[in-house]
């Protein structure tokens, strides 16, 4: 209609003075002229429900675009996908504004003046922007491909880029997200219990969920946003099942939270050792588990180290009473007990730990949490009491062990003592014989030990000189790879006895300089850089202060996947389908990386993109990508669908948009069910490797600030921050919001109109006690305890009396994440106030969300 | 004839906002307009906090106040319940506004193609012509425009300056059998949408298994806006995360 | 620039001085200043205004025009009650006025018009649709078709009533003026059976006029008196307060242009300083009358009241509103006690009886205000929080404007017609030979 009253208004304009008068006329008795035509009947449009999948998040959820007339006007829940079944989250149906958003990158721009500043562009053709670009990665793939720095943030069609592209090209890659969102707990578990994941409960069957620093009405989970795990936490609370809320904040609970305990940031460790000391005085413990599955029993000579005989770790068999291998044919081994074995002193593993952990009593963690003792004691006594040691629960026909207490946790991970931490987290589960049990604690969405449980634990530590990943490095032997770290050693390599540093950057979706933390580093360290290209839709912090190339990428109107999506009980499968054609002159990313590696000539041969996508998404030799022809995008999912067994290859997206899988069968979903239950790893109670990294790291002469928490037991240490002085009373924070994702949706204006501005969350109590009321500006400043430095930002309080009166809370997605007109006096992002680097990171390097702040009216 | 009513769940509703958003995007309404917007409240002193949410849509009363007091008739009440506002009548002086309780209505204070969000006026949005043919927002909905079933204009939002708008129940997709899109998106299943009158209706055996509530119920108002799963917010709630939008 | 002719003419009607000239003048300026502050509203809509959204914009919907429809009306029933008083209880002596207070009657209403028609969104529309699909049980009803319609059009019958026989007078003096005067009187020549037929319309039109001017006032009334949800508007004391508080504005207003008509037109002995002593006497009952009402008011509201009721009582007394509500309180106690004094002494003073209608005018213009706006701000029922409004430029000049309007027509309409009716004593003789 407003195509019609355009097309009026420009006639009227034309028109002659009678019709001239008319529009005054008009507009004197019916307001704007719009009006009179804004009611016209409509031509009946040409509608179509075009599927895909959402394109803002994380999860992937299934899309069904309404187009009328080759225009898109809404994205609805595909109803046919389990994650979202029909419905979408604020961003979801938000990122239409995505979508047409005229502020976003239209053409190729090269950059006209010196970087560290905000840009400023030329308008370029595809043919020159990926030539400049293909010429810096010739020289430096001649030179050493190694110094191709290939980053990425959330990732998505993984196999195109993250490796296809990286192995063609050579570039050393870091999808540097997780460090700054929970790997630090996917490191606990992949050494620990064995999947790669945080911690999620079976909300089919959980009775009772520690809700840990899990923020529930805002964020979703390590696997899944927030729409999947809220219906099925809905549907469990519906059931009766409990939620015990462990976080600073109560709003991240909302009203779900049957019981509240605000911990004190960064002690987690210690209510955690609290609660596995209530639980062993309890004796509510699944002593069948805890022998059978971990390395409880093992016995560990007077060093630390487990008594091994070829090799193998021993048990104390209390049918010979003798030392026998863990494995060895009808041994029973003794959970508990100090033994004699050659002459020498040996305890079990299990023995061990209840010492370690005799002394830690609530009243202990209650001054260190600032949780009350009787509360820590009747959560422990809940825990025992639901958990019903010895239950047992038919599951698809597979009798399984019953154990309904579980906690779901990621993002606090991210705290300094967050590997050891949620070592610790798990092991009152371990206790409880909860682990992948039906109704426990769940890593993965199926029980799959990644390879890391291995490799954790046979970890060789190198000599220097390292590569500017530090991998097997003296100082983080486990680690995650930080950009942020990376980022330092690109300042001072010597110091952590790095040869050489990247050269190039391809930052394909990533943010740094706005979603990582410390931006300091980043500032300095990116200018080190000769090269940069920005593969991004709008013109990111990042892009606008350090890229020499920006290439637009389109929003969800492109071709991406595949998206093998679990909704915990069920499989489906999905891709990312053009709605419409690309706007402006964007392209599909995976358009983008074909005409690159054809410049690069990289694409075609043995070797080359194809043959690496050939393998990366396993396509049948029938299905095989001719390495000499460069197909279309659509060309190679279709060759996919086919791989995949769907006869009718892509079409049959095209048509249903989601290939549901069908359910999960409980034998591959809980580690109890598969055969032998949990594929016969041990889990680890009992860290033997850490302690071995230690002793390594010491002899290596590294700082203790690195090796302090190798321990082969979660052991409470006061975190860095704490030593900073006095006057910084206050601990930050840092959360998620549930209209934004990371930091690529606050310059969205559909979203940024809900939260428009920072807001620093305060209590009234800490704000009374400051002269600060809602509204004030504040100053914020972070100290680091080991540098001394300080950080300052300005922010807008606003006050809540759920939150902690020693804490401050502020979200993430701020801090003019690109040149927008909606980003304009947004207000900053936590991200300036935290550090990276010792001190501020885990022993897994890590990165912490934590750091001492004062809060002060100028 | 059915009796349109809504039920809200809240001890489901997580206030995510989706609802705000899919309303949004359905019916074009402009900046800072919320026909359904979600309450984020807290009650009590730290440690007993209680945080809690409310959605607020229209309650399309059938007492309704706003009703009474237009001088023209440009909001009335339809057969099936509905609260609907011509907005071809409607002329503009906000006598409903102030009479309603709950603070639905929004008026078009400026030109609505002036107020969705960007310029889409703007040379650099002339990129998009081909796709939009000039519609604003680009994502108009074309449903919104012509005459519902009773031959008035009462659909969609962004019309005209000068008049009031408020929730419709989605009077343009109830017509068409569809639900009303913050019901039909609500990723907590927390919104549902039917026939009162209905005892079959899923609405009809929701009220009858729980305990339910209407806002403000003293006054007579008689919503059609059901709550369940909670007690009325008390009047010591405060309002946080407030979306206070004023373009 | 008067001539001859026009001299022949009394109170200065036709003569216009530089004095005029120069008042005329400033108050065009301020109605063309209105005039373009209304085509900003027009153009770019009520966004340029402080109005805005109850609730999640946390504004106030309705503001400084709805305040001053409220005040204009409500000036509006000074001259319909003089002139019915004059007819009714013979009150002679307030004759001279009674022209003034009907003219004023009149105009007021017309500006109050002009208030609602700024105040709408879609004004072209108002005109046509609150005629067209007009609803009774809205009490918008009773604003626009009694008081803008019927009250409007039943005062000017009885204005032209009232003063076709000077009309018929004046018609006799040949001049620029004369053609004006000849169609004002339409063929009246005062014969005896004239003026007893309009003697009988006009008492009876005046008996008929009360019980409209009470409806009318008290519908405004009703208009926020009827929004049972809306703390600070609800109740049965809204109707009589508003046709009270009229009445002291009115009157008022009446007494501050009654003095300075005579003051510039030299009127000292055509109206006596009794008529002043009058109004103010009649000034201060209505105070008494009002402020009752007041106290009943408070009191039944301060007792037990509602938490939201509370909150906005508090935001009034001690609150954002404070100044104005203390000023107003104020303005109308003052004026009070001095008129009391006087009459119980029995000494007036007309400069305080003028000062005292200028003050109860301002303060009935705060209490308008205090009226429409904080019920909205501050009654909400959901926790939406306190909301806020501050008029514009916008506002303020398009007031201003119909304010200055109402000016310049009065003015104007006393250049070119007697002020008061016209005696024997007044004027050259020569109008007088011809009569009988």
């Amino acid at each position: 209609m407003s195509r019609i009253d355009r097309m009026t208004r420009r006639t009227f304009l034309k028109g002659s003075g009678a019709a001239a008068g008319l529009l005054v006329a008009s507009r004197f008795l019916y307001g704007p002229l719009e009006t009179l035509v804004s009611g016209a009947p409509q031509a009946a449009p040409e509608e179509k429900w075009l599927p895909t999948t959402c394109w803002i998040g994380k999860q992937d959820c299934g899309l069904l675009a309404r187009v009328v007339n080759g225009r898109v006007v809404k994205l609805e829940g595909h109803p046919g996908h389990p994650l979202n079944r029909g419905t979408l989250c604020p961003k979801g149906v938000g990122q239409i504004m995505a979508l047409y958003d005229y502020n976003r990158v239209k053409t190729p721009l090269v950059r006209t003046n010196e970087k560290g500043v905000s840009g400023r562009w030329r308008q370029a053709t595809w043919d020159e922007a990926l030539g400049l670009l293909a010429e810096r990665l010739k020289e430096v793939r001649a030179k050493d491909p190694g110094l191709i720095l290939w980053q990425k943030g959330r990732s998505k069609g993984a196999p195109f880029y993250d490796t296809a592209f990286v192995q063609a090209v050579g570039a050393k890659k870091y999808v540097g997200h997780g460090t700054y969102c929970s790997d630090a707990g996917y490191r606990a578990a992949e050494y620990t219990i064995g999947p790669s994941g945080n911690a999620h409960p079976d909300f089919r069957y959980t009775r009772y969920l520690l809700s840990w620093g899990w923020n529930i009405v805002n964020s979703g989970g390590n696997k899944l946003c927030q729409i999947t795990w809220n219906q099925q936490l809905n549907q469990a609370r519906e059931r009766g099942m409990k939620i015990v809320h462990i976080d600073p904040r109560r709003l991240s609970a909302g009203p779900f939270a049957d019981e509240w305990l605000p911990i004190r940031p960064g002690t987690d460790l210690a209510l955690a050792l609290a609660l596995c000391q209530q639980i062993l005085a309890r004796g509510t413990i699944d002593r069948d588990y805890l022998t059978k599955y971990t390395n409880a029993p093992f016995l560990v000579q007077g060093n630390g180290f487990f008594l091994k005989a070829e090799g193998k770790e021993q048990v104390w068999d209390t049918k010979t009473q003798s030392v026998k291998p863990f494995d060895g044919t009808g041994v029973e081994s003794a959970l508990e007990g100090e033994f004699t074995a050659g002459g020498a002193r040996v305890k079990t593993a299990f023995q061990l730990f209840k010492e370690h952990v005799s002394g830690y009593s609530p009243e202990w963690a209650e001054k260190i949490c600032g949780i009350p003792a009787a509360t820590i004691e009747k959560v422990a006594r809940e825990l025992s009491e639901n958990a019903m040691i010895g239950s047992t629960i038919v599951v698809d026909g597979v009798t399984l062990p019953y154990r309904p207490v579980a906690f779901h946790s990621y993002h606090m991970s991210q705290q300094e003592l967050g590997f050891q931490a949620f070592r610790a987290m798990f092991m009152p589960f371990m206790l409880l014989g909860a682990i992948e049990a039906v109704g426990g604690v769940r890593v993965d969405f199926t029980w799959a030990v990644h390879g890391n449980f291995k490799a954790f634990d046979e970890i060789k530590i190198k000599d220097p000189p390292y590569d500017f990943f530090l991998g097997d490095s003296k100082f983080f032997p486990i680690n995650s790879l930080n950009p942020g770290i990376i980022a330092k050693i690109m300042l001072e390599p010597q110091k952590y006895e790095v040869s050489k540093i990247p050269e190039v950057a391809i930052i394909h979706m990533a943010n740094p300089l706005a979603s990582f933390t410390d931006q300091n580093t980043f500032m300095e360290a990116y200018k080190k850089l000769k090269f940069v290209a920005v593969i991004d839709p709008w013109l990111s912090k990042t892009a606008d202060l350090f890229a020499d190339v920006v290439l637009p990428a389109a929003t969800l109107e492109k071709y991406e996947g595949p998206y093998t999506s679990t909704a915990t009980y069920s499989r489906a499968t999905a891709l990312r389908l053009p709605i419409m054609e690309p706007l402006y002159q964007s392209k599909g990313d995976i358009d983008i990386y074909l005409d690159l590696c054809e410049k690069v000539g990289i694409l075609y041969g043995t070797g080359g993109y194809l043959d690496r996508l050939n393998s990366a998404l396993a396509l049948k030799d029938a299905d095989k990508l001719d390495l000499n022809a460069k197909p279309t995008v659509r060309t190679i999912f279709d060759r996919w669908a086919k791989s995949q067994g769907l006869a009718e290859g892509v079409s049959y997206f095209e048509t249903n948009g989601v290939w549901d899988r069908g359910a999960i069968p409980a034998r591959s979903y809980y580690g109890y069910a598969a055969n032998p239950p949990f594929s016969g790893i041990r889990q680890r109670l009992y860290g033997e490797a850490l302690l071995r990294y230690q002793q390594e790291m010491r002899a290596k002469g590294v700082g203790q600030v690195y090796w302090q928490d190798y321990t082969p037991l979660p052991t409470w240490r006061e975190p860095t921050m704490w030593k900073s002085p006095a006057q910084y009373d206050l601990t930050l924070i840092s959360y998620k919001l549930i209209e934004f994702k990371q930091s690529r949706a606050s310059q969205i204006p559909l979203l940024a109109e809900l939260a428009p501005r920072q807001l620093l969350t305060m209590n009234p109590a800490a704000a009374r006690a400051r002269g600060i009321s809602e509204d004030d500006e504040v100053t914020m400043e972070s100290q680091n305890a080991l540098t001394g430095e300080t950080r300052r930002v300005k922010a807008t309080v606003t006050l809540t009396e759920a939150i902690r009166p020693d804490v401050v809370g502020m979200p993430h997605h701020y801090g003019e994440v690109a040149k927008h007109p909606w980003t304009e006096g947004q207000g900053p992002t936590p991200n300036t106030l935290f550090f990276t680097g010792e001190g501020y990171v885990t022993n897994t390097a890590d990165n912490s969300f934590h750091v001492r702040v004062r809060v002060y009216k100028e | 004839m059915a009796r349109w009513g809504m039920v809200i769940d809240l001890s489901r509703c997580y206030g995510c906002r989706a609802c705000m958003m899919a309303c949004k995007v359905e019916n074009n309404t402009p900046g800072a307009h919320f026909w359904m917007y979600v309450f984020r409240l807290e009650e009590g002193e730290y440690p007993d906090t209680q945080v809690r949410f409310l959605p607020r849509p229209c309650m399309h009363c059938d007492n309704a106040p706003c009703v009474k007091v237009c001088p023209v008739g440009a909001r009335y009440k339809r057969a099936d319940g509905i609260v609907s506002t011509d907005w071809a009548r409607c002329i503009g002086c906000r006598y409903c506004e102030v009479a309603c309780p709950y603070g639905v209505n929004y008026f078009n204070w400026k030109s609505p193609k002036k107020n969705q969000y960007l310029d889409w006026d703007s040379p650099a949005a002339e990129a998009l012509e081909p796709v939009t043919k000039g519609a604003v927002p680009p994502y108009q909905n074309p449903a919104l425009g012509g005459q519902m079933k009773d031959g008035r204009k009462t659909a969609g939002g962004g019309q005209l300056k000068g008049v009031i708008e408020k929730c419709t129940f989605c009077v343009h997709r109830v017509e068409k059998g569809l639900q009303p899109a913050c019901v039909a998106n609500c990723p907590a299943f927390a919104l549902h949408f039917g026939d009162l009158d209905d005892p079959a209706s899923q609405l009809s055996r929701l009220l009858a298994a729980n305990k339910s509530f209407r806002l403000e119920e003293a006054f007579n108002t008689r919503p059609r806006v059901y709550y369940l799963g909670a007690p009325p917010p008390s009047t010591e709630a405060r309002q946080i995360q407030a979306v206070k939008a004023r373009e | 620039m008067a001539t001859r002719a026009d001299t022949r003419l009394p109170y200065g009607v036709g003569q216009a001085g530089a004095r005029f000239f120069l008042l005329v003048a400033g108050l065009l300026v301020l109605v063309g200043l209105g005039a373009y502050a209304y085509t900003r509203q027009f153009v770019e809509g009520e966004a340029v205004t402080g109005l805005r959204d109850i609730g999640t914009m946390g504004g106030a919907p309705w503001g400084l025009y709805v305040a001053f429809v409220i005040y204009f009306v409500g000036v509006s029933f000074a001259g319909i009650t003089v002139a019915a008083l004059i007819r009714i209880l013979n009150l002679e002596h307030l004759r001279p006025v009674s022209r003034m207070a009907e003219v004023l009657t009149v105009l007021a209403l017309v500006l109050g018009a002009m208030s609602v028609i700024v105040d709408l969104g879609q004004p072209g529309r108002g005109i046509v649709n609150l005629l067209l699909y007009a609803r009774p049980q809205s009490p918008f009803f009773g604003t626009f078709s009694l008081v803008i319609s019927g009250y409007l059009v039943a005062s000017m019958v009885y204005l032209y009533l009232e003063s076709r026989k000077d009309a018929a007078l004046c018609a006799r003096e040949p001049g620029r003026l004369q053609w004006f005067h000849r169609l004002w009187a339409a063929g009246y020549k005062d014969t005896r059976e004239q003026r007893e037929r309009h003697l009988r319309a006009s008492w009876w039109l005046s008996l008929f006029i009360i019980p409209l001017l009470v409806t009318a006032h008290s519908t405004l009334g009703f208009v926020f008196g009827l929004q049972i949800s809306a703390f600070g508007w609800y109740g049965a004391f809204q109707p009589p307060e508003f046709l009270i508080l009229a009445g002291v504005s009115g009157i008022g207003l009446l007494i501050v242009i009654a003095a300075a008509a005579r003051q510039t037109l030299h009127l000292q002995e055509q109206i006596p300083k009794r008529v002043f002593t009058w109004l103010a006497n009649f000034l201060w009952v209505l105070l008494v009358v009002y402020g009752y009402l007041m106290i009943v008011e408070v009191l039944t509201a301060i007792y037990q009241p509602h938490q939201n009721e509370e909150a906005l009582i508090r935001t009034l007394v001690f609150g954002n509103y404070a100044w104005m509500y203390w000023l107003s309180v104020g303005l109308l106690i003052v004026p009070l006690v001095v008129l009391l004094v006087q009459s119980v002494m029995r000494r007036y003073s007309l400069p305080i009886i003028v000062a005292s209608g200028v003050f109860v005018n301002v303060a009935a213009i705060i209490k308008r205000y205090l009226i429409v706006v904080p019920s909205q701000t501050h009654g909400r029922l959901l926790p939406y929080g306190p909301g806020a409004y501050s008029p514009t430029w916008v506002e303020y000049l398009i007031v201003l404007g119909i304010a200055a309007f109402g000016a310049l027509a009065y003015v104007v309409f006393f250049k070119v017609f007697p002020i008061t009716e016209v005696k024997e004593s007044d004027g050259s003789q020569s109008l007088w030979k011809t009569s009988e």
